[in-house]
């Protein structure tokens, strides 16, 4: 062993002495000793799950469909075995067994599905992905399974809008509602409030509606939610309103710039109940929870859209961006987040006034202009942020 | 021991899924339907046969959008629309109806073996086995050219 021969050429150069080597001696005899798998019997081993494998494969229409099921589940079973041994003798991640049993779950009922002919418009498989993503999440607890619940939830959200029923929509957003809040975890309560934002937009498919504000009334809707959480998740939470509301505005800019709207209806009385309720949040986030006052100037995009100019929207959206810089500026808050909205918006505002009237090089040297001198406030910004004297 | 309980209720949930599609079989009564394909490719799921039903008609007076429906044997041997509602009653196949023309989102489509496709979409003239369970839910069972 390299250690014993280490051992010897130690003692006779004399930097030990032999009590030293025999202490060491017996201390490494005690170690349990590691097990190495051969590099044959690995290869052996590969090779045999390969012909396995393909035999089934070539095999599969001569299946019969409970057999295909039942190997599926069998594997499901040999990866869930698999974590526990990992867990117990600390070999591997058992989290990524248990991913894998998942996944195998998953396989198990596309099989189902597909050996069955369960039609493809079924959500069935959807649900009980995410179901099952939501329930490993609740007994181990880890980030992986929160990431895993939020890709099956989007899953349901994109199979169900084509024809969701107000009790799919209605089940869906109380089961992530009581993932909100029983998770008392960040990513999984970013994930499920960014899962009911998303529920929201379903509405579209459920009342058939042509209302292009249904974007505002979710996030509207997603603001009591800061009455009940706890004052650390709202720090949390809160750029999320605040980033949600910047896009969306953005969005409206650029579409009412680049388009005419004539795919939507625009209603009046929507439009001021819309406003009535975003000034009721600007009252409420005055109270509570300045940081979201902002939203309350999304109340007004209803107006906006009338003007086919898009010039209101522009405006406002310069304003805000301007504004929340300055303030956060003076309250010595982070800037990024206002700064990158801030170049959005002035990049959406120059390509939808300016990219019929400029010739294409002048257009591309204004825009690196206008990037170069934005590099520069942003630098300024955070050079007299930290206080550096030239 | 709850780390065994996922596994578990997993392994329930694949079980009473293949139970159900099993019971229709049990419990139905089986029909045979003209069917017509079209063949796209489903990268999740494999090759499967998209079909319309020429003989599933909706009379005049059905709106479009959700429909229930059964059926019944006609005198060909192939099955007709029975009893068709707008709204659900016992026993009845959730369908929807576009412009005359009925489907269950179980009969929409009919998975088949890797490069049958394309050999069923040429035949254009097929038959569908189905079971329909006197609950309502559906198993396609086989699919096959028709012979007339």
């Amino acid at each position: 062993m390299e250690w014993d021969r280490k051992l010897a050429q130690w003692r006779s150069e004399g930097l030990i002495d032999q009590e030293a080597v025999e202490r060491i001696q017996a201390f490494e005899t005690r170690q349990p000793k590691k097990r190495k798998l051969p590099l044959l019997l690995i290869i052996g081993l590969i090779f045999f799950a390969l012909a396995v494998f393909s035999f089934i494969a070539a095999n599969w229409q001569a299946i019969p469909p409970i057999a295909k099921v039942g190997m599926v589940v069998l594997l499901m079973w040999i990866f869930y075995v698999l974590a526990h041994f990992s867990e117990k003798k600390h070999f591997g991640h058992p989290i990524i067994f248990r991913i894998l049993g998942y996944t195998m779950f998953g396989a198990s009922l596309v099989v189902a599905g597909q050996a069955f002919h369960l039609g493809t418009s079924s959500s069935i498989v959807p649900w009980a992905l995410f179901i099952a993503a939501l329930a490993h999440f609740f007994t181990w607890r880890h980030t992986a399974f929160t990431i895993i619940s939020f890709i099956s939830g989007i899953s349901i959200l994109s199979a169900a809008a084509p024809g969701v029923g107000f009790i799919e929509w209605g089940l869906f957003i109380a089961v992530t509602l009581a993932w909100f809040f029983l998770s008392k975890d960040g990513p999984a309560m970013i994930f499920s409030w960014l899962l009911l934002l998303g529920s929201g937009f379903l509405v579209w498919s459920i009342w058939d509606i042509d209302s292009p504000l249904v974007p505002i009334w979710t996030l509207f809707a997603l603001v009591p939610l800061m009455l009940i959480v706890p004052k650390d998740k709202q720090k949390l939470l809160a750029p999320l309103y605040l980033i949600t509301g910047g896009i969306q505005l953005v969005t409206f800019l650029a579409i009412r710039g680049e388009s005419d709207m004539r795919f939507v209806e625009l209603n009046m009385i929507e439009s001021v109940i819309l406003a009535v309720v975003g000034a009721g949040i600007f009252v409420l986030a005055f109270f509570r929870f300045r940081s979201l006052m902002w939203l309350g100037v999304l109340g007004f995009v209803g107006f906006m859209l009338y003007d086919e100019t898009a010039i209101a929207l522009a405006i406002v959206a310069e304003l805000t961006a301007l504004a929340y810089l300055i303030i956060a500026q003076r309250q010595d808050k982070p800037l990024a987040m206002g700064f990158v909205y801030f170049i959005v918006v002035q990049f959406v505002i120059y390509v939808i006034y300016a990219w019929e009237r400029l010739d294409m090089s002048l257009f591309f040297l204004i825009g690196a202009i206008l990037l170069f001198v934005l590099s520069g406030i942003a630098w300024w910004l955070n050079r007299k942020k930290e206080g550096a004297v030239s | 021991m709850k780390k065994w309980l996922m596994p578990a209720l997993q392994t329930v949930f694949v079980g009473l899924l293949v139970v159900s599609f099993y019971a229709t079989s049990w419990f139905g009564e089986q029909y045979v339907l003209r069917a017509e394909p079209y063949d796209p490719f489903d990268p999740f799921y494999g090759e499967y046969v998209m079909l319309q039903y020429p003989d599933l008609d909706a009379p005049a007076g059905i709106r479009d959008g959700t429909i229930y429906f059964t059926l019944t044997e006609a005198d060909d041997g192939y099955a007709v629309i029975d009893r068709i509602e707008e709204r659900p009653f016992f026993g009845a196949i959730n369908g929807y109806k576009y412009d005359r023309r009925v489907v269950a989102p179980q009969l929409e489509n009919f998975y088949v073996e890797q490069g049958r496709g394309p050999e069923l979409e040429a035949a254009v003239d097929l038959e569908v086995t189905i079971d329909v369970a006197p609950w309502g839910s559906i198993r396609p069972v086989s699919i096959a050219p028709r012979e007339e």
